[in-house]
């Protein structure tokens, strides 16, 4: 089972140059095989920057990340990963986008079209396979982004901010299918967001990043029972996880 | 009907009218008592002239010759410029190499090669073709660079996340990322493909249209050479929009289609 371990993490972009800026410093995380962990922070802060190493998309300049205890390095499927911009080939229509993965590996026409059949359904996308993204909305667009990811069925799964762009009444929507879809597979997620309310659902542990350089703030055990259910979102427990995120977001 | 009718329409329409304008312009000066018909002849003169050189198979023969020179020199031309530039534009190595060569060759007009070309290969088929793929080339290939630079990165790092390897990425998310930009240098490689034949068959050659523009001048076959200018330049209108079909067909996943 996959566990994502960080190792005093730190990464500077141009290091040595006369612009170098450090983003992130010291990061030392852990990350239980099969949990559902979200990092939240300031827009700036160094989120998308920590997931894209844990993609493998480049290196960190100090430290090292490591999965099942193997050194994080280059890209692999085992680690999918939906991107905070809009990903979705356009030159491919719905179906061929989600079935991209499978593909690259050979999969028959056959496996293909069972792929694409479970996974457009999944999304919400059903009656819109053959359509051109262009044709989608950005929120539907999302969907295939997400969609897509799940039918390359990776170990971890690394999201950064997937929901940002959703109408609340989609996205709560969007957050009991992740949890449903999470609950079967029980890959390990590492969720991206600057929602609080989002983190506090979803989430086994919540880690808060400061800001300039993005430092571990302070990690947040959430043990609100599962399957999570939407009337959990007022309890007492959860608004006082609330309150105390805020305060610390605050500065 | 619908906006993107009546834009259509006016499109076509505003077309037609422009060209029956210059048609009634030439129709109308060319009816005048002073003019010239040795420099500006009628029309009829003009229409008499593409018939007698069908029934000579003059045009014929020029028209087989001039096409097939064009068919040959673009895809020749194109073809280099398409693997040449999905080399250059996606494999660093590659592009610090060939690069400094490409920005010092295109500066250079094709028909500057005429003179060399023909020292060492002869006033041959080979070397008229030779100079048309040259200049499809140079015009294509910095599209296709351009094209394979100008990926998104987010798609590049999505398909790598999926698993895709570097030369998968290459084929499945460059290759078809970057179609806008090689389409765009196809069209112009067509354009400077038609530039090309006619200035090197005016040069060198025993036939083709060009041929038949010089000979007409030699004979002061005014009507002639204005019968040649009108073919030349409805084979390549018609080419071009045969080419826009693909185009739009190729690109039916684009915002941008115009
Ligand atoms: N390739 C890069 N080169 C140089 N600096 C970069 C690069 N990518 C990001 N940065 C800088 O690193 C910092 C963190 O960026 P990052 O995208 O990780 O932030 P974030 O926490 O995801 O923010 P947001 O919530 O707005 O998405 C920013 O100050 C940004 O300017
Ligand atoms: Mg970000």
């Amino acid at each position: 089972m996959p566990e994502i371990k960080t190792n005093n993490l730190t990464h500077t972009f141009g290091k040595g140059g006369e612009n170098a800026l450090t983003v992130l410093e010291d990061i030392d995380l852990t990350f239980e095989s099969g949990s559902f962990n979200s990092i939240i922070g300031t827009s700036g802060c160094g989120k998308s920057t920590l997931l894209k190493m844990m993609a493998g998309l480049f290196d960190p300049s100090d430290g090292a990340m490591t999965l099942d205890g193997t050194v994080i390095h280059g890209t692999d499927r085992r680690r999918g990963m939906v991107f905070q911009q809009d990903a979705v080939f356009p030159w491919m229509t719905v179906a061929k986008n989600i079935s991209y993965g499978p593909r690259l590996r050979g999969a028959s026409k056959a496996q293909q079209a069972e792929i694409e059949a479970k996974w457009t359904e999944m999304v919400g996308l059903k009656g819109f396979e053959d359509r051109w993204p262009r044709e989608l909305s950005g929120g539907m667009r999302k969907r295939v982004d997400i969609g897509r990811v799940y039918a390359n069925d990776p170990d971890v799964l690394l999201m950064d901010e997937p929901f940002g762009a959703l109408d609340a009444q989609t996205k709560e929507r969007m957050q009991s299918d992740l949890l449903q879809t999470w609950n079967q597979t029980k890959k390990t997620v590492i969720f991206v967001t600057h929602d609080i309310e989002e983190a506090i659902f979803l989430s086994d542990k919540i880690v808060v990043l400061s800001s300039r350089p993005g430092r571990v703030h302070h990690i947040e055990e959430v043990s609100l029972p599962r399957p999570r259910t939407d009337d959990m979102r007022l309890t007492e427990e959860f608004l006082e996880i609330k309150r105390r995120l805020w305060a610390m977001l605050d500065h | 009907m619908n906006v993107l009718d009546t834009l259509t329409s006016r499109r076509l329409w505003l077309g037609v009218l422009s060209v029956a304008v210059c048609f009634a312009a030439y129709i109308w000066v060319t009816n005048r008592p002073d003019n010239n018909p040795a420099l500006l002849p009628p029309i009829s003169d003009i229409v008499k002239s593409f018939f007698v050189n069908i029934e000579s198979g003059s045009l014929h023969t020029a028209l087989g010759a001039s096409l097939f020179r064009i068919f040959m020199g673009f895809f020749i031309g194109t073809t280099m410029a398409l693997i040449v530039g999905c080399l250059v534009g996606w494999y660093k190595t590659i592009e610090f190499l060939v690069d400094p060569l490409i920005e010092a060759l295109r500066p250079i007009p094709p028909l500057a090669y005429i003179p060399i070309i023909i020292i060492w290969f002869g006033i041959e088929e080979f070397s008229r073709v030779l100079i048309i793929s040259i200049a499809c080339f140079m015009v294509c290939v910095v599209n296709v660079i351009a094209g394979m630079k100008n990926v998104p990165q987010v798609y590049v790092d999505a398909a790598s996340t999926m698993g895709a390897s570097r030369f998968q990425v290459f084929r499945t998310v460059a290759v078809p990322a970057a179609t806008p930009f090689i389409i765009t240098g196809y069209r112009i490689a067509l354009g400077a493909a038609w530039t090309t034949l006619v200035a090197s068959e005016l040069l060198a050659a025993q036939n083709g249209l060009g041929f038949l523009l010089q000979e007409g001048r030699r004979y002061f076959l005014t009507d002639q050479v204005m019968m040649v200018i009108v073919i030349i330049g409805a084979c390549a209108f018609l080419m071009d929009r045969a080419f826009r079909r693909i185009q739009a067909y190729l690109m039916q996943w684009s915002e941008a289609r115009e």
